[in-house]
């Protein structure tokens, strides 16, 4: 399979996007449309994916869960004022008036968790994450090859799980408690063990970590040194959140100057690891409109959660009305996300410009 | 140059050292190959050349090592990578990211080679790999033979001197390991690289070595020189050699074309012999302990097994040979039932797998998979055995497990950890812990895998003496040699098809691919193996 994906940094604009209404609304208008734009995102790019399969199964089994939990928020909630049905009295638990609300309230709940799921698969199905974590800035380089090699692991651990299960079937092994676990943990164990002791001793041998300039004596001193203060400040000014809550500016002030001292440390920390990097992103056309689309639809999302937070409220049961707000404005900025869609149905070469070859 | 000077190692805890007072000069642009039984410190040697010994496992050290006019124990393997260019044995774990070309520049990012410099160094290693049209693909969906020559290119990325590799294509099938070696000695011909190898199979890489270095397996020294000079003292040796050795020929035959010539004349009076009496007529066949008809299997739409039919009664030996995802592995899963037929069906001692139970199945059939560490995880060999019998719901029998481990060689094992054992000691622990439920059909997939030539040739004898005794045998192998010497029914496989099913004299000599190297020489369907032309000949 050709690599081939978009720009990360547009495409994080655009999760942001997806991701606000679902984590600042329970309003369903909103989060259907959240649903609707990201779904045709997901089924234009799952096309051109092979990890689009798994992805749409763990949407579905989302969905699933979600459509469980309908019926049992409706059968064990009976508040609201919209009776839909009366369950008799003596059926414990689940007698009683059956609402709209609870139906709503049921439904509202998941909807959120399944647009944040889908969200998070167009960007898996868009962005190549192994890469995504090797754009990390140098003081967390390392960090992001270890957080790639984790990612690669798991497919490797399925794989020997199932070779060590068939082996041990076939032994007479069967399954009937928990210590019967054993002949299958260990094994898988021991292999992820040596394998990962295979790796790293690959990593050694191809100068992994890079070559690090001796610092001079003073200018390391500085540096713990900074570190030591940036610590101390930042928590100094965490914890007097708590104890001062009356003087928020300045408590808020040292916490922000430790978190400065801290960032300027790791910068200095990364400026002696020599280290290059082969892979250039490039900006496309198609990267370009997600970035746009994705910065236009979260702020709007951010200016009406600041100014009219109001317009967001939405609580089904009484005193509140089960019926939900729209503005149009809103729901325009939501179905900006569904632009992707419509760039990737062309030829695919023209839109991802990654390959610099 | 490389200079090794009075260096002696041992491991941690352990007591005796596993390179004794070794020296050793070998100088730039040479081809080395390093031979020696499991365990003799043919790995440990090489990773001394760039420090991962003892920087990476620890334990003593002594004695002077330079590598290209740098200490290894002082410039630690990071130190050394721009000097020498390490390759392990497993093509799977040691790529770091995911796609090739990510993968070719992650040690020149590293070294914080300037982009302009990487992109021109890209192009070269794709083309000296012969690997440029895989470099938007990503590694996991590679051939072993490609995953080798990517990981080959990514350390001729940093321009070492010299470039080590450790039982490079012990994991690859004959075809692919064919093209890494093929890509080696260009390296070392047309550029002038140093390479040291290390290899079990003698017979595809003896004739593009300048010198062999042998390393015996415990006590005695090392030996370092001419290959027909060292291979006349190897305890033992690839078919053509051991022939040219039986037969006092000299020099040395080391390629097929030098024994063509020197054995013209033999061929002559072999080809001459009188033809053996046609094997007589077996009496009425018995009944097959196995039989499938018609198996069709596929893995999520992709076909594996397209109509594939074969009988295998008692006493045979089947060897089912093919490329890497032929579809071997899937047959023998699929006769264990592990899997269960798409279309088609599958009679295993008159059980029909698509609905018997895995644990009736198992009491007649006897499945040990590829890699032995699947299987074990006792604390001690006979635990191992023990937990056999409780999962087949027999009683225990001390004795007959003390009979079958003395059979196996493995009676002074019984005790140990088997995760201690060397590679071959545990094929032969999971193949124990296979055989005390007393299958009368052995499954086996690649079961040579990493064994030397001693450990394989004990593998072919206890096999054999398994069918004599009325048991049948069916080996999923790439291993000719061990085909010509134990089977006598090959199945080949292709696309999940069988395309040739039939006595192992006749598919083997009628094949470019699958002749055995005796074979090769004579190109007569009745010599095989070593002693097949020895008899013949006397």
């Amino acid at each position: 399979m050709q690599v081939e994906t978009f720009h990360p940094v547009a495409w994080l604009a655009w999760l942001a996007a997806a991701a606000l209404p679902a984590l600042t609304t329970r309003n369903p208008l909103y989060l259907a449309l959240v649903l609707l734009a990201a779904g045709t995102d997901f089924i234009a790019l799952g096309q051109r994916s092979e990890t689009a399969q798994g992805w749409a199964a763990l949407v579905r089994l989302g969905a699933l869960l979600w459509l469980l939990t309908i019926p049992f928020t409706m059968l064990t909630n009976h508040y609201g004022q919209i009776v839909l049905f009366t369950l008799p009295e003596s059926w414990p638990v689940i007698g009683g008036p059956i609402t709209l609300e609870s139906l709503l309230y049921g439904l509202t709940g998941g909807l959120a968790l399944i647009s944040l799921l889908l969200a998070f698969a167009v960007f898996n199905l868009a962005v190549d994450q192994a890469r995504l974590l090797r754009m990390a800035p140098a003081f967390v380089y390392q960090s992001g090859v270890v957080a790639a090699i984790a990612v690669a692991f798991v497919p490797q651990m399925a794989a020997s799980w199932q070779s060590i299960r068939e082996a041990q079937q076939v032994r007479g092994h069967r399954f009937r408690g928990v210590r019967d676990l054993l002949p299958l943990i260990l094994p898988l164990l021991i292999t992820a063990l040596e394998r990962a002791v295979q790796l790293a001793e690959s990593m050694e041998a191809r100068g992994f970590g890079g070559v690090q300039t001796a610092a001079a004596p003073r200018d390391r001193l500085a540096v713990q040194a900074t570190v030591l203060v940036g610590l101390a400040l930042a928590g100094l000014g965490l914890a007097g959140l708590g104890f001062w809550p009356q003087h928020r500016t300045p408590v808020l002030a040292v916490a922000a100057l430790g978190l400065a001292l801290l960032a300027w440390s790791f910068w200095r920390q990364g400026k002696r690891v020599s280290r290059t990097s082969y892979r250039r992103w490039y900006w496309g056309r198609g990267d370009r409109v997600v970035l746009v689309t994705g910065l236009l639809a979260a702020s709007a999302w951010v200016t009406v959660l600041i100014a009219r937070s109001e317009w967001l409220f939405y609580y089904p049961y009484p005193p509140y009305s089960p019926w939900p707000s729209f503005q149009p404005i809103l729901g325009a900025a939501i179905l900006l996300l569904a632009v992707p869609a419509l760039l990737v149905r062309r030829p695919s070469q023209e839109l991802m410009p990654i390959d610099p070859s | 140059m490389i200079r090794l000077d009075h260096i002696t190692y041992a491991y941690p805890d352990q007591k005796l050292p596993t390179l004794a007072d070794f020296s050793a000069v070998i100088e730039p642009g040479e081809f080395v190959l390093v031979v020696g039984p499991s365990g003799s410190g043919k790995s440990t040697l090489l990773r001394s050349l760039n420090g991962l010994v003892p920087h990476f496992y620890g334990g003593t050290w002594a004695g002077r090592a330079e590598v290209f006019g740098r200490d290894p124990l002082s410039c630690a393997p990071r130190g050394m990578a721009d000097l020498v260019g390490f390759v392990f044995q497993d093509p799977e774990a040691q790529f770091v990211v995911d796609t090739v070309e990510d993968e070719l520049v992650f040690a020149m990012e590293n070294f914080g080679v300037p982009v302009g410099t990487m992109r021109k160094r890209l192009e070269e290693v794709l083309d000296q790999m012969a690997i440029a049209h895989l470099r938007g693909r990503r590694i996991a969906t590679l051939s072993g033979g490609e995953k080798q020559r990517v990981a080959i290119a990514s350390v001729l990325a940093l321009q070492p001197e010299l470039l080590v590799l450790d039982e490079p294509t012990s994991q690859l099938d004959p075809q692919a390991a064919e093209e890494v070696l093929v890509a080696l000695r260009h390296l070392n011909e047309d550029l002038g690289l140093t390479i040291i190898l290390s290899e079990h199979r003698l017979e595809r890489v003896l004739q593009y070595a300048d010198r062999v270095l042998y390393l015996p397996a415990s006590g005695e020294p090392a030996l370092l020189g001419d290959p027909r000079v060292i291979a006349a003292q190897l305890p033992w040796s690839p078919p053509l050699l051991d022939l040219g050795r039986r037969l006092a020929w000299d020099p040395l035959p080391l390629t097929i074309k030098e024994g063509r010539a020197r054995a013209r004349d033999l061929a002559t009076r072999l080809r001459a012999a009188p033809q053996p009496a046609a094997t007589p007529p077996r009496g009425p066949e018995s009944p097959p302990l196995a039989s499938v008809r018609g198996l069709h299997y596929s893995y999520g739409g992709r076909p594996a097994l397209r109509g594939v039919s074969l009988d295998v009664r008692p006493g045979e030996f089947v060897a089912l040979m093919g490329r890497n995802g032929s579809g071997k592995s899937t047959l023998l899963r699929q006769i264990v039932g592990l899997l269960k037929p798409d279309q088609g069906q599958i009679i295993v001692q008159g059980l029909d797998t698509r609905n018997a139970a895995l644990g009736d199945i198992i009491r007649g059939v006897g499945y040990v998979p590829q890699d032995p560490g699947a299987l074990l995880f006792n604390d001690t060999v006979v635990a191992e055995l023990a937990f056999t019998r409780r999962g087949h719901a027999l009683i225990a029998d001390p004795a007959a497990d003390d009979r079958l481990l003395s059979r196996l060689g493995l009676a002074d094992e019984a005790g140990r950890d088997p995760r201690d054992l060397s590679v071959g000691q545990r094929q032969r622990v999971a193949l124990a812990a296979i055989l005390v439920a007393s299958p009368q059909l052995i499954l086996l997939d690649e079961p040579t895998r990493g064994l030397d030539y001693e450990q394989k040739h004990e593998l072919a004898a206890l096999l054999l003496e398994l069918k004599r005794e009325g048991r049948a045998v069916v080996m999923a192998t790439h291993d000719v040699e061990l085909v010509a010497a134990c089977a006598d029914r090959v199945a080949l496989l292709a696309e999940g098809q069988i395309v040739v099913d039939g006595p192992a004299r006749e598919v083997m000599s009628d094949s470019q691919v699958f002749a055995s190297q005796i074979n090769k020489l004579f190109r007569d369907p009745r010599y095989l193996v070593v002693d097949d032309v020895l008899a013949a000949a006397a």
